[in-house]
C-alpha cells in the first residue's frame, strides 16, 4: 500500500468532523505519513472559537510538486473523511463531486439546535442514501464505537485513517503510521493506537 | 520533545505556519520572545515556549500586548535578537509604543509579527496590522507560503540590525494556521552577552539614549531608514515573478493570496496568458521592481484580502510613473472584482480572473450542485457555536440570566473577548449585550454606572476573563473605582487564558517556561482597590444567583464577583469525570413533565440528548464530563449524579 | 372554558400589569420564579396550556363557576361573599404570645388547626425585614414566629405550591383575597387531571382594601429611614389614616396619602375585600385594637371556629350592627370602585372568543352592584 500513486496532483482530501473530536490530530498524523514518503503536503484547518461545538475541517493537499492553497477549491475534494455522518454531507454542497470518495464514521453527535428540539438531525439511513448518492463510492464505519470498544473513542480517529488506508487511494502503511505517532504520544499508547488503525484497515475491506 | 529544534540542515518537515516563523527566528538566534494570546497568533510564543530553556531563549506571556512589545524591545536594546507576537488586535493595544519605538529605532534585530484574521474566523474584527507599518513608517513583510514563512522570518532579523528599526513581518490565519512543507537550515552556536549601552553621543544609535526626541531629528532618521529598506527591497528573493514576458494581465499579490492566485491561474489554465508578481515586501514598495512589471502590461489586477493596502500603494507609484509605463487598467478592490470583506479563496480568485477575461467557468457540474445543495439543505442541522460540555461559562451565564431576570430591571451585561463572548448566543442565554475589545466590557459598564443622574436605573454587570482581567480589565476597575461607579464586575476565573489553549497569565503560580512563579491573587487586587470582592463556584447555581442578585441591589460603588471553576477543556481537567451523570427515565417525564424540557431546550448542554423515540433526555456519556450541574437544572431531580470514586493513595 | 399556558399569562397579565406576585403560578415549573415581590419569568416556555395560566387569580376569573363550586349558587352582589355568621374574635389563652395584629383570630386558628390536626401544613407569611416571605409550616408554635401583619403584596402560594410538591395533603393557607381566588381556581382542577385530589384542608382568608408593591415600598422608605433597621410596620385601623414603620430608635408616621401611591394597578379591579373565597375571614375591627372581625363561610370553616373556641383557642363575640353596616358599606365600596374600572377597561365579560377576560360574573350582577 505503501507505494500507490496519486490519481491526480494535487490529491485533496478533507477531513471533517465536530470541534473537540481530533480534527485536527488526524489530519496531522496523515499528513506526516505522506511527508515521509516525499509528499508536499499543505493543510488548512480552522480552529480557535469554531472549535466550541462548530463544524470543523481540515484540508489536505498532497503533491509531488509544491504547496498549494491551503483551501481546496470548490468541487475539487477526492475524498472526505467525516468523524460524524452529517459532516460528510455538509461538506459535498461545497467541496463534493461525482467522482468524491466518502469515509464516514457513523456516531453521529447532535447540535445543540438538535438537542433544543429545534432542528432534525438526519437518520443513518437517509444519510447513507445521500452519501451514495452523492459519491462514487462511500463507506460508513463504527468507528466511535469500536474506539470506545477498544477503551477511547477518540481511537476512531485511527480507525478512520485506517480505513482510509484500507481504501487504498493514498500512500500509507503500517510503519509510516508507527513512525509518526512514535514520536507524538506515549509509547505505552502505541500498541493501542497500532491496533486501531490495523482494524480500520480491516473493517473497508470486509 | 519539539521537532523544531532538530538541527539536521535540509531536512523536510510539515509545520504550520507559525512553526515555520518559529523556526525561522531560532535560526536567526532569538534570544528574547514575547507575547499576548490571541488566535491565530498564539503558537508563536507556545512553540518557542517549548524550546527557549533548552536553546537559552528568555519567553514570556505578558500581561498585554503593549508590555510585551516593550518586553521584547528591552532585547533590543540590549543588542539581543528579540520577537514580539500578537494578534492584530493586539498591534492596537502595542501601537502606543510602536509609534515611539519606530522614532527611537532599534540595536538587536527586532521583529513583530502580527496575525491577521481576514474572515475573522476567530476573531470579533477582521482589522488590518498592515496600516500600521505604514502609519509608524517601519518595514512590513509579507510571507507567501510556509518556506517563506521560515526563510523570510530570518531574513527580518537581519534586515532590522541593517536599519535598526523594527521590522514587521505580518501573517494572517491561513498562513499561521496552514501547514506545509519546510526544509530546515541551519541552528546557529549561541553564545551572546547583553548590555545596554548609553555612555555614547546621546544621538549615536548604538550608545547613545534610546527616545524619540528630538522629534525632527530622529523622524528624519527614521524616514532615512524606510528610504534604505526601500532601497534593499528592489532586489530583495522574497519578490517573484512567474509568467511570460507580456501577460494579458498581471496580478499583484502578497501573503496567502500568492497560493489562492497560483492555484487560480493553474486552474483557468492560464500560466500562459496571465502573469503573478508575488510581492514579499509590501511597504515602502520597490519603485523600480514594480515598474518594470507594470510595463509588462495595461492590465493589473491587485489580489488581497481586506482592505486595498497593496492596489492603493501600487497605484500610487503607477500614477507616478504614468508618463513612462502609460495608463493601466486596475482589478481589484475599487472595481469590486475581489471583495473587500472576508478572506479570499481560489474560488474567489477564479471568479475575479474568469470574469475579468470572459472564461467560462463552474466548479461543479450543475446537477450535482443542485442535488447536493438540495440535500445539504434538507439533511444538515447547522452547528450554532456553543459553550463545551461541562463549560463553567454555562453554569454562569445560567445565574447571571436568572439573578438578572428575577430582578427585573431591566439589567445586562458588557463583555470582552473571551470564549464568554459567545454569551450573545442562546449557550450564553443571550444575556450579553455589548462586546468590543480586551477589557472594555468593564470600561464600558463603568460608565454605565455614572449614569444614575440621568434616571438610568438598569443594574449593569460586566464579565471579565482571568486572562482579561491583568490584560486590560485593571484599568477599567481602578477607574470605576476612583469614580464611585456603581456596577458588578464579574471575573470568570477558569485558571488560564482559555480560548487560546491554557497559556499562563500572572494569576497562575507557573510562567510561560514551566518555571514556578509568583501569582497575583485577583480577589486581593480587587479589594485593595476597595471593591466589594465576592468569591463563588459558578457550579454552585443558586448560591451564585443569590450573590448575583445581592450585588446588583447594592449600589454603593464598584462590586467584583469572582466565579472560579477550571475550564473543562484544561489540561488539568480534561477526561476527569467528577460525577457520574444518569438519567432516572421513570422520573423524566419528557414532554408531559411541564418543565417544557428545560435541560434540552434552555441549558443545553452538549452532554444532554433529546431521545424522540423515548420522550426522555439521554446523557451521551462521550460528550458528558460529569460537571454534575444539570442535576441542579432538572425540576423533577431526573437527573441523577453520583461521585466518581477515586482511590486515595 | 379552555386552558391556556404562559405566553397568554405574558400577554393577558404581565404586560396588562395586573400581576400581583400572589406566587400561585410559581414554583410549579423552571420558569416562574418570585424575587423581591414580583414574578418573573426566566425562559420562554412554548407550552400551549399550564398551571400558570390556570391558576391566576387576575386572568379568566368565572366568579359564578366558583360559587357554585365552592358555595353551590352564583355569585351575587352581597358585599362580603356568601357566608354563615359574622363576629368578634380573639386569641384565647391557649395560644402563645406572639407580636398580633389586632386580636391574634388568624394565628389561633391556624395553630389550633395544626394542634389538632385539621390540616398537615401552614402556608404562612413570614417576614426578613420588611420583605414578606413565604413560609411553610408544620410546627404549631412556628405560626406565631409568623404572626405580625404585612401590607406589601406577597407570593405566598409559592410555599402551598411546595408544600404541594413535598406531598402535604390537608394544607392550610392564611391567604389575601387575591391569593384566595388563586386557591379557588387550583382546587376546581382546571387542568382537568384525572388523579386530583384537593390538598388544601383550610382557607384562613384576611381582608385587605389594597397591597403595597414591595419594591415601591421598599423605594420609598429607604428614603427616610434605614430598611433594615424595621422592627414593625402598622396601620392602625381608620379612622388613623397612617402608617406607623417602628424601628430601634422610635416611630415613623406616614400619611396613607403617600402610601396608597405604592398600590400596585392590580389592586384597583380587586372586587374582593373580605377574601370571599375561603373557610374563615379576619379582619381588623374598628375601634377596637385588640379584637378581630371574623366571617365564616363553609362547614369546616365553621367547625374549626367551634371547636377553637371549645378548647380555648379563640374567643367569640358578636359584632355590632354598627360595624357590620361598615364593614358591608366599605367592601361595598371596592366592588363598586373596580367593577366600574374594570367594565371602563374592558377587561370584564369579554365577548369575543379571541379576547380573554379577567373577570367573569353575570351582568345583571354587575349592574345590581354597580347601580
Amino acid at each position: 500500500m505503501g507505494n500507490i500513486q496519486l490519481s491526480k496532483d494535487p490529491y485533496n482530501i478533507i477531513i471533517t468532523g465536530v470541534g473537540g473530536q481530533g480534527n485536527v490530530m488526524a489530519s496531522r498524523i496523515l499528513a506526516n505519513m505522506l511527508v515521509k514518503k516525499g509528499y508536499c503536503v499543505t493543510i488548512g484547518e480552522s480552529f480557535g472559537a469554531s472549535q466550541r461545538g462548530g463544524s470543523v475541517m481540515s484540508h489536505l493537499r498532497v503533491s509531488r510538486i509544491s504547496s498549494w492553497s491551503p483551501q481546496i477549491p470548490k468541487g475539487g475534494a477526492d475524498v472526505v473523511i467525516a468523524l460524524e455522518p452529517v459532516e460528510a454531507i455538509r461538506v459535498l454542497k461545497d467541496y463534493g463531486n461525482p467522482e468524491v470518495k466518502i469515509l464516514s464514521n457513523t456516531r453521529a453527535i447532535s447540535p445543540v439546535g438538535v438537542i433544543a428540539g429545534e432542528q432534525d438531525y438526519p437518520s443513518m439511513e437517509e444519510i447513507r442514501k445521500s452519501a451514495k448518492d452523492l459519491s462514487s463510492s462511500a463507506w460508513f464505519i463504527d468507528a466511535t464505537d469500536e474506539g470506545l470498544r477498544l477503551g477511547n473513542p477518540i481511537l476512531g480517529n485511527i480507525i478512520m485513517l485506517g480505513a482510509l488506508s484500507g481504501v487504498g487511494v493514498l500512500p500509507m502503511d503500517r510503519e509510516g503510521f508507527k513512525g509518526v505517532i512514535s514520536r507524538s504520544i506515549p509509547e505505552d499508547k502505541i500498541d493501542i493506537n497500532l491496533k486501531a488503525y490495523v482494524m480500520g484497515e480491516q473493517m473497508v475491506k470486509v | 520533545m519539539s521537532y523544531l529544534k532538530d538541527n539536521i540542515e535540509g531536512a523536510q518537515y510539515l509545520l504550520m505556519g507559525n512553526e515555520a516563523i518559529v523556526r525561522g527566528a531560532l535560526e536567526a538566534g532569538v534570544k528574547v520572545a514575547a507575547g499576548y494570546p490571541g488566535t491565530p497568533s498564539s503558537e508563536i510564543i507556545e512553540s518557542l515556549s517549548k524550546v527557549g530553556k533548552e536553546m537559552d531563549i528568555y519567553v514570556e506571556w505578558s500581561v498585554n500586548e503593549k508590555v510585551a512589545m516593550e518586553v521584547a524591545a528591552a532585547g533590543s536594546f540590549a543588542g539581543l535578537r528579540s520577537l514580539c507576537a500578537m494578534k492584530q488586535n493586539g498591534v492596537n493595544v502595542a501601537s502606543d509604543f510602536l509609534l515611539h519605538l519606530a522614532a527611537s529605532g532599534t540595536r538587536g534585530g527586532m521583529v513583530l509579527i502580527p496575525c491577521d484574521d481576514p474572515g475573522a474566523l476567530s476573531s470579533v474584527n477582521e482589522g488590518e496590522s498592515r496600516y500600521f507599518a505604514k502609519l509608524v513608517e517601519i518595514p512590513l513583510l509579507e510571507p507567501g507560503d510556509f518556506q517563506e514563512a521560515k526563510d523570510m522570518t530570518k531574513w527580518a532579523f537581519e534586515l532590522s540590525e541593517e536599519l535598526r528599526q523594527i521590522v514587521m513581518l505580518r501573517s494572517v490565519t491561513r498562513m499561521s494556521h496552514a501547514s506545509g512543507n519546510v526544509e530546515f537550515g541551519k541552528l546557529p552556536a549561541s553564545h551572546v552577552h547583553a548590555e545596554f549601552k548609553y555612555d555614547g553621543f546621546i544621538l549615536d544609535p548604538m550608545e547613545g539614549i534610546m527616545i524619540s526626541a528630538p522629534v525632527g531629528y530622529r523622524h528624519a532618521q527614521q524616514q532615512e531608514k524606510l528610504k534604505k529598506a526601500r532601497e534593499l527591497f528592489e532586489d530583495c528573493a522574497f519578490n517573484t515573478y512567474n509568467g511570460p514576458d507580456k501577460p494579458e494581465l498581471l496580478i499583484i499579490t502578497s501573503s496567502a493570496c500568492t497560493l489562492y492566485s497560483r492555484e487560480a491561474i493553474s486552474m483557468l489554465g492560464l500560466k500562459d496568458r496571465v502573469g503573478l508578481l508575488k510581492l514579499g515586501t509590501t511597504w515602502p514598495l520597490p519603485p523600480k521592481l514594480l515598474k518594470k512589471y507594470l510595463s509588462m502590461t495595461d492590465r493589473i489586477m491587485i489580489v488581497e484580502e481586506v482592505l486595498p493596502f497593496l492596489e492603493e500603494n501600487v497605484k500610487i507609484l503607477a500614477a507616478e510613473m504614468a508618463p513612462e509605463i502609460g495608463v493601466k487598467t486596475f482589478y481589484g478592490k475599487n472595481d469590486g472584482k475581489i471583495p473587500m470583506v472576508g478572506e479570499l479563496n481560489p474560488d474567489i480568485v477564479v471568479n475575479a480572473l474568469a470574469q475579468t477575461l470572459g472564461i467560462d467557468y463552474k466548479a461543479m457540474p450543475d446537477e450535482y450542485a443542485n442535488k447536493a445543495q438540495g440535500v445539504a439543505m434538507a439533511g444538515t442541522p447547522s452547528r450554532e457555536l456553543t459553550f463545551c460540555p461541562g463549560c463553567p461559562h454555562r453554569a454562569s451565564f445560567w445565574s447571571i440570566h436568572n439573578a438578572l431576570e428575577l430582578d427585573g430591571r431591566k439589567g445586562f451585561v458588557c463583555g470582552d473577548i473571551g470564549c464568554y463572548t459567545m454569551a450573545i448566543l442562546p449557550c450564553g442565554f443571550s444575556s450579553l449585550k455589548t462586546s468590543h475589545s480586551m477589557g472594555s466590557g468593564s470600561g464600558l459598564a463603568g460608565g454605565f454606572g455614572k449614569l444614575g443622574g440621568f434616571g438610568f436605573d438598569q443594574p449593569i454587570l460586566s464579565v471579565c476573563g482571568d486572562s482579561t482581567f491583568f490584560h486590560t480589565g485593571i484599568p477599567a476597575l481602578v477607574n470605576a473605582v476612583h469614580h464611585e461607579s456603581n456596577f458588578t464586575m464579574v471575573i470568570l476565573d477558569n485558571s488560564g487564558t482559555a480560548m487560546t489553549g491554557f497559556q499562563p497569565h500572572p494569576g497562575l503560580k507557573v510562567n510561560a517556561l514551566g518555571d514556578e512563579a509568583p501569582s497575583i491573587d485577583i480577589a486581593e487586587v480587587c479589594r485593595s482597590m476597595g471593591a466589594r470582592v465576592e468569591v463563588r463556584d459558578p457550579f454552585d447555581l443558586e448560591e451564585t444567583r443569590k450573590t448575583i442578585n445581592q450585588l446588583i441591589e447594592d449600589k454603593q460603588g464598584v462590586k467584583v464577583l469572582i466565579l472560579r471553576q477550571i475550564c473543562a477543556l484544561s489540561p488539568e481537567k480534561k477526561a476527569e469525570k467528577k460525577y457520574d451523570m444518569t438519567i432516572d427515565e421513570k422520573i423524566c417525564l419528557g414532554e408531559n413533565c411541564g418543565c417544557n424540557r428545560v435541560c434540552t431546550r434552555i441549558f443545553r448542554c452538549p452532554g444532554l440528548v433529546w431521545d424522540k423515540e423515548k420522550e426522555v433526555t439521554r446523557i451521551d456519556e462521550v460528550i458528558c464530563t460529569g460537571c454534575g450541574v444539570c442535576a441542579d437544572i432538572c425540576p423533577a431531580g431526573a437527573i441523577k449524579k453520583s461521585s466518581v470514586l477515586k482511590e486515595v493513595a | 372554558m379552555s386552558v391556556f399556558g404562559p405566553n397568554e399569562l405574558l400577554e393577558d397579565v404581565f404586560q396588562k400589569d395586573l400581576c400581583i406576585g400572589c406566587g400561585a403560578c410559581t414554583y410549579l415549573c423552571p420558569y416562574f420564579r418570585s424575587y423581591r415581590g414580583k414574578t418573573a419569568m426566566l425562559f420562554p416556555c412554548t407550552l400551549d396550556q399550564g398551571r400558570c395560566w390556570a391558576y391566576c387569580p387576575k386572568v379568566e376569573v368565572d366568579l359564578d363557576d366558583l360559587s357554585q363550586r365552592f358555595f353551590h349558587r352564583p355569585y351575587d352582589k352581597d358585599p362580603l361573599g356568601f357566608h354563615g355568621s359574622v363576629k368578634i374574635s380573639r386569641a384565647g389563652k391557649q395560644v402563645g404570645t406572639g407580636s398580633f395584629q389586632a386580636g391574634g383570630t388568624v394565628s389561633a386558628l391556624m395553630s389550633f388547626a395544626l394542634n389538632k390536626g385539621y390540616i398537615d401544613a401552614a402556608v404562612l407569611t413570614d417576614k426578613d425585614g420588611i420583605l414578606p416571605v413565604p413560609r411553610l409550616v408544620t410546627d404549631p408554635d412556628d405560626v406565631l414566629k409568623c404572626s405580625s401583619s404585612k401590607y406589601t403584596a406577597s407570593p405566598t402560594l409559592s410555599a402551598l405550591n411546595q408544600a404541594i410538591k413535598e406531598g402535604h395533603s390537608r394544607i392550610g393557607v392564611v391567604a389575601t383575597p387575591c391569593q384566595a381566588l388563586a386557591i379557588a381556581k387550583m382546587r376546581s382542577n382546571p387542568m382537568s387531571d384525572e388523579d386530583f385530589t384537593d390538598p388544601v384542608g383550610l382557607v384562613v382568608g384576611l381582608f385587605c382594601t389594597w397591597a403595597i408593591d414591595f419594591r415601591a415600598f421598599d423605594a420609598f422608605i429607604s428614603k427616610r429611614i434605614d430598611v433594615n433597621k424595621v422592627t414593625k410596620v402598622d396601620i392602625p385601623p381608620p379612622p388613623a389614616e397612617i402608617m406607623e414603620i417602628y424601628t430601634d430608635s422610635g416611630k415613623v408616621e406616614i400619611p396613607l396619602d403617600e402610601i396608597r401611591k405604592l398600590v400596585p394597578n392590580s389592586c384597583s379591579y380587586c372586587i374582593d375585600m373580605s377574601a370571599e373565597f375561603s373557610d374563615i375571614s379576619v379582619g381588623v375591627l374598628e375601634g377596637r385594637p385588640d379584637m378581630n372581625t371574623i366571617i365564616v363561610r363553609t362547614k369546616r370553616g365553621q367547625n374549626i371556629v367551634d371547636e377553637a373556641e371549645k378548647e380555648g383557642f379563640l374567643v367569640l363575640d358578636n359584632l355590632p350592627k354598627e360595624n357590620l353596616e361598615h364593614l358591608m358599606w366599605a367592601a361595598n365600596n371596592k366592588k363598586k370602585r373596580a367593577l366600574i374600572k374594570a367594565k371602563e377597561d374592558g377587561l370584564i365579560n369579554t365577548s369575543q372568543e379571541d379576547k380573554r377576560s379577567y373577570l367573569r360574573v353575570r351582568p345583571e350582577t354587575v349592574e345590581e352592584i354597580i347601580s
